[in-house]
């Protein structure tokens, strides 16, 4: 703990200094969206760009540019292999490629292959039914599937693996059933799988916390649990956590940019400067709360740290929940 | 004969994507059907075709003379160069490059591919990276010039 | 009803403010370029223009009519280079070369043009209409597809596929299912194993659908273009005509009115789409046009088809946006994120709390499209000045746009390579004569039909009744059934009438 608070204090304090000197800004700032445009990624990237551009901490507008595939694995293997030095090029991550990473699909790079920069927002699960489901909280869905594991239907997102799926497992899991043995479909998207639970083709959803609000207002659905630490703010505050109902499952979602390797040390205290600025202000709250984030801010040194953190405990997870036996 | 020898590459294809086909195993799948399947009855049916292409008797494939051929060979890799070069050189080289050959397959003298090469790179870069905000790989050579 | 007339009204009032019709102007023009340039869709014109509208203030009203714009222009762009240039703009204009471009060969570009823009304004009418008419009853029948009725809609989509088996079944045949084995590149969406990607991370999220028609269409063409200069085939004619006549018209007539509709119904499924939606219509046309046609070498149906189905789809998929939050496709998508940055959460509600946006926007869809036929009939004129270019300019032109429209989307030259190695094949195929719209149309379908499938098998645990469990699935089924038999039974029974009328003309 005191390391980490004397690592945190040092990282602010050399991005203090950093940002004292004055270094210039960084030339040709870029942010690369790992994916087509119009998903996360992308958001992610828009945020940064209209943030730094309305605090006028850069002279040149950011341009954002998109690099999909594998979930982010394009482009961290691009930026490592190809443009590692680029001081003006920041990429976007989410945490979802932290459980990529950890099960080895980025193919030979590690997570300490790249200078993770800042997080700028945090996203939970949830877990979502329709409206009129015969499960009414968290505990029937999980009674439920553990009577008869064949008779619950999950969907969500994303292929067997991936970090939509992950979080059926886990619901799954605190059910008592093997998820080999739980029933779940891969959609191709969120909004596919949303569309598929209204329409009652599956009977739950393990989806995102920002992607609810306006269908929590139609009526059509009803969200169970949110998986986060403690309960949100805002319009989710009415909303129960899987911890509160009595199931150990959270599931925090991180969004943020990491920097080539081989930037130097004087652009990269410079852009983890910038974002320590630019997170303390009103308007950054504002602009992030308009994309659907909730607070969350890690930058240099600590948000370093947790990454490998994080990418251990996907590691563990990922060999219990049988994705890494082979 | 074209036909033949198509539909004997695409027997080949087809055969070695089966075989490639066979490793498609799901750590674990709640699927009846699985991610096996498909290709291999699409591959299967391609093997088929590939056989029927073979035994039909009628070609209509016109192939152009041997001369041509190689042109039209020759202006492929031209593009394949420019692909490859797309962001080592830079956009506005690499269009110059690529377009100086290609306008001479077509015809042009010296004078206008040259004129033209220069024009469409340093046009479609004004056009895309400038004014529709599309960023265009500058190439290192031209990083500290165009900033 | 009345209230839907009073509130259209409102949103006409919205629109049609002077700064506002300035804004959609400027959007349609913006578009319309956006959507000729091969490669480059509504999604980057939107996305293109996003931060534009945000950081110039404009009101929240304002900035959607200027997106609606875009999409719209783009939808109208992609024909454009499709008929002109043999390169579709974009994915829904993939089918309108088809017939597009060996009528602008015959010196037709300014009919095929004229008509495609004038079906491109009846897709989108028929679909807006749809949006204000019935937007809330649209957005059951999309939640009511599942992965069964989806599985069903591939299979007729298929079957429509009958049309366009050219002089080989072979080779039609192989052209099907080699675009239906590439879909099937990339990580499999539903056991997360890793198909045909050898190790490449580039190919883990499958060929990107613009790889291919930059490849089948624009470097192909390229070589085809070099063949043909040398042939000494004249590759244009002209006629100077520019626009459709009556007879056109007439005969145009039908097939726009039911492409427009099939085009809605379809683009309102999220996930369907203005390819799919194009491409089953332009088939299915074809097939009906029984003995009597010229589809594929230049037929007026055949531009009239897609273009007015993949219009009135691009429309129907902002039903599920406004009604649903969901995106209905990648350009809805990007449009849902513009609507978050003005803190309007799209979604059921959205019709009864956001009531001046809403009818904003859709009176701005028909404002829109009334600025894009004005503008562009007259700029027919100038699109035709494109065949003047010199072939010597005009085909490097083409390779290095292509290029870059392949480059703005995937930042990587690995697509750039596919693209042209799919190219070189893609010109092998076509100097063969294996029919290209198979193979558009297999790679488009390919993975939804799999995916579908197999999702649809799991959530009913191996029970194969599921696929023909519901109402809407029945009818699909019934539909592909009509549509493997029909043009057979039609043709009998018009020979059976013919043979008849004989008879009685020489008992007469």
């Amino acid at each position: 703990m005191l390391k980490k608070t004397f690592v945190a204090a040092a990282a602010a304090l050399a991005a203090t200094f950093a940002a004292g000197v004055a270094h210039a800004a960084p030339e040709k700032p870029e942010c690369i969206a790992p994916a087509k445009p119009g998903g996360g990624f992308d958001l992610t990237c828009k945020l940064a760009q209209s943030a730094l551009q309305d605090a006028k901490l850069l002279d040149a507008p950011m341009r954002v540019t998109y690099m999909p595939g594998g979930i982010g694995a394009v482009a961290y293997n691009t930026v490592i292999a190809n443009r590692p030095a680029e001081g003006g090029t920041i990429v976007a991550y989410s945490g979802g490629s932290f459980l990529n990473l950890a099960i080895g699909k980025f193919g030979k790079y590690t997570e300490d292959d790249v200078r993770w920069l800042a997080a700028i927002g945090a996203d939970y699960g949830a877990i979502i039914v329709r409206a009129d489901s015969p499960f009414q909280s968290l505990k029937d869905l999980i009674e439920a599937t553990r009577k008869d594991p064949g008779k619950v239907v999950f969907g969500a997102g994303g292929s067997v693996g991936s970090q939509d799926w992950m979080k059926s497992a886990l619901i799954a899991r605190e059910a008592g059933v093997d998820p080999k043995s739980m029933r779940y479909v891969a959609f191709e998207g969120g909004g596919e799988a949303i569309t598929a639970l209204m329409g009652g083709h599956v009977q739950a959803y393990s989806g995102d916390a920002s992607e609810i609000l306006g269908h929590m207002k139609g009526g059509r659905i009803k969200v169970l649990a949110i998986l986060a630490q403690e309960r949100l703010k805002g319009e989710l505050a009415d909303i129960p956590t899987a911890i509160e109902q009595g199931y150990n499952v959270d599931w925090t979602i991180t969004r943020g940019f990491y920097m080539g390797p081989k930037v130097s040390d004087a652009d990269y205290q410079w852009w983890v400067g910038a974002f320590e600025k630019l997170q303390a202000t009103p308007e950054f709250d504002k602009l992030r709360t308009e994309r659907g984030l909730f607070p969350y801010k890690l930058t240099g040194a600590e948000l370093t740290e947790n990454v490998k953190k994080e990418v251990a405990r996907y590691k563990v997870l990922a060999t219990e929940l049988g994705l890494t036996a082979q | 004969m074209s036909e033949r020898i198509f539909g004997g590459i695409l027997l080949i294809v087809s055969i070695a994507g089966i075989w490639i086909a066979r490793g498609f195993e799901a750590p674990f799948s709640y699927e009846p059907v699985g991610p096996r399947a498909f290709p291999m009855l699409i591959l299967a049916l391609l093997g088929i075709s590939a056989i029927a292409l073979m035994l039909e008797r009628k070609s209509d494939t016109a192939w152009a003379s041997p001369a041509v051929l190689k042109r039209i060979g020759l202006l492929f890799l031209v593009v394949l160069a420019y692909a490859w070069l797309f962001d080592k050189l830079g956009f506005i080289l690499a269009t110059v490059l690529m377009v100086i050959p290609a306008a001479r397959f077509f015809g042009a003298n010296w004078t206008q591919a040259a004129a033209g090469g220069v024009g469409l790179g340093a046009g479609l870069f004004i056009l895309f990276d400038r004014l529709l905000d599309v960023a265009l790989p500058t190439g290192l050579w031209l990083g500290n010039i165009l900033g | 009803m009345d209230g839907t007339f009073s509130l259209l009204m409102q949103g006409f009032a919205v629109a049609g403010t002077p700064e506002n019709l300035m804004i959609a102007l400027i959007g349609c023009f913006l578009g319309t370029v956006v959507g000729l340039l091969p490669g480059l869709g509504p999604i980057n014109g939107v996305a293109i223009l996003l931060p534009i509208a945000f950081a110039m203030k404009l009101p929240p009203e304002s900035a959607l009519i200027l997106l609606c714009a875009v999409y719209a222009g783009c939808e109208y762009g992609g024909r454009i280079s499709a008929i002109l240039l043999n390169v579709p703009g974009d994915a829904g204009a993939v089918m309108t070369t088809m017939d597009g471009y060996p009528m602008a060969k015959k010196g037709l570009a300014g009919p095929a043009l004229s008509m495609s823009a004038v079906a491109s304004f009846c897709g989108a009418l028929v679909a807006t209409t749809g949006i204000v008419l019935f937007a809330p009853i649209l957005a059951e029948w999309a939640i009511a597809f599942g992965p069964a009725e989806y599985f069903v809609l591939m299979v007729l989509a298929l079957c429509c596929l009958g049309g366009l088996v050219g002089d080989s079944l072979p080779k039609a045949a192989i052209a099907c299912l080699v675009g239906l084995l590439l879909s099937t590149v990339g990580i499999d969406s539903n056991s997360g194993v890793y198909r045909y990607t050898f190790d490449a991370l580039h190919l883990q999220d499958g060929i990107p659908f613009i790889v291919i028609v930059i490849g089948l269409f624009a470097v192909s063409e390229v070589m085809l273009m070099l063949q043909h200069a040398h042939s000494g085939v004249e590759p244009m004619a002209i006629t100077g005509r520019l626009m459709f006549n009556m007879k056109e018209f007439m005969l145009a007539k039908w097939t726009m009115l039911r492409c427009s509709l099939a085009g809605f119904f379809i683009g309102v499924l999220p996930g369907a789409g203005a390819t799919i939606a194009s491409a089953m219509c332009y088939a299915s046309e074809r097939r009906m046009a029984g003995k009597d046609h010229d589809f594929g070498n230049g037929d007026i149906r055949g531009v009239a088809a897609p273009e007015a189905a993949n219009n009135s789809s691009a429309n129907g998929s902002l039903v599920p946006m406004l009604t649903l939050g969901v995106p209905g496709s990648g350009t809805t998508a990007v449009m849902i994120g513009a609507l978050t940055l003005y803190n309007i959460t799209p979604g059921p509600t959205l019709f009864q709390e956001q009531p001046v946006i809403v009818w904003g926007l859709i009176a701005s869809l028909f404002i829109a499209n009334v600025m894009l036929l004005a503008l562009n009939i007259p700029l027919i004129r100038v699109f035709v000045k494109f065949l003047s270019i010199p072939t010597w300019l005009l085909v490097p032109g083409v390779a290095a746009i292509s290029m870059v429209g392949v480059y703005a989307v995937h930042g990587n030259t690995f697509d750039l390579i596919l693209g042209t190695v799919i190219g070189g094949i893609g010109y092998l195929l076509r100097v063969m004569n294996f029919p290209i719209a198979p193979f558009i149309l297999g790679f488009v379908l390919g993975d939804m039909m799999e995916q579908n499938l197999r999702r649809a098998l799991s959530i009913s645990d191996g029970e194969v009744g599921v696929l023909f469990a519901s109402p809407i699935s029945i009818g699909l089924w019934v539909g592909a059934l009509a549509m493997l038999i029909g043009p057979r039974l039609f043709r009998l029974i018009e020979q059976r009438r013919h043979a008849a009328a004989e008879a009685a003309g020489t008992a007469g």
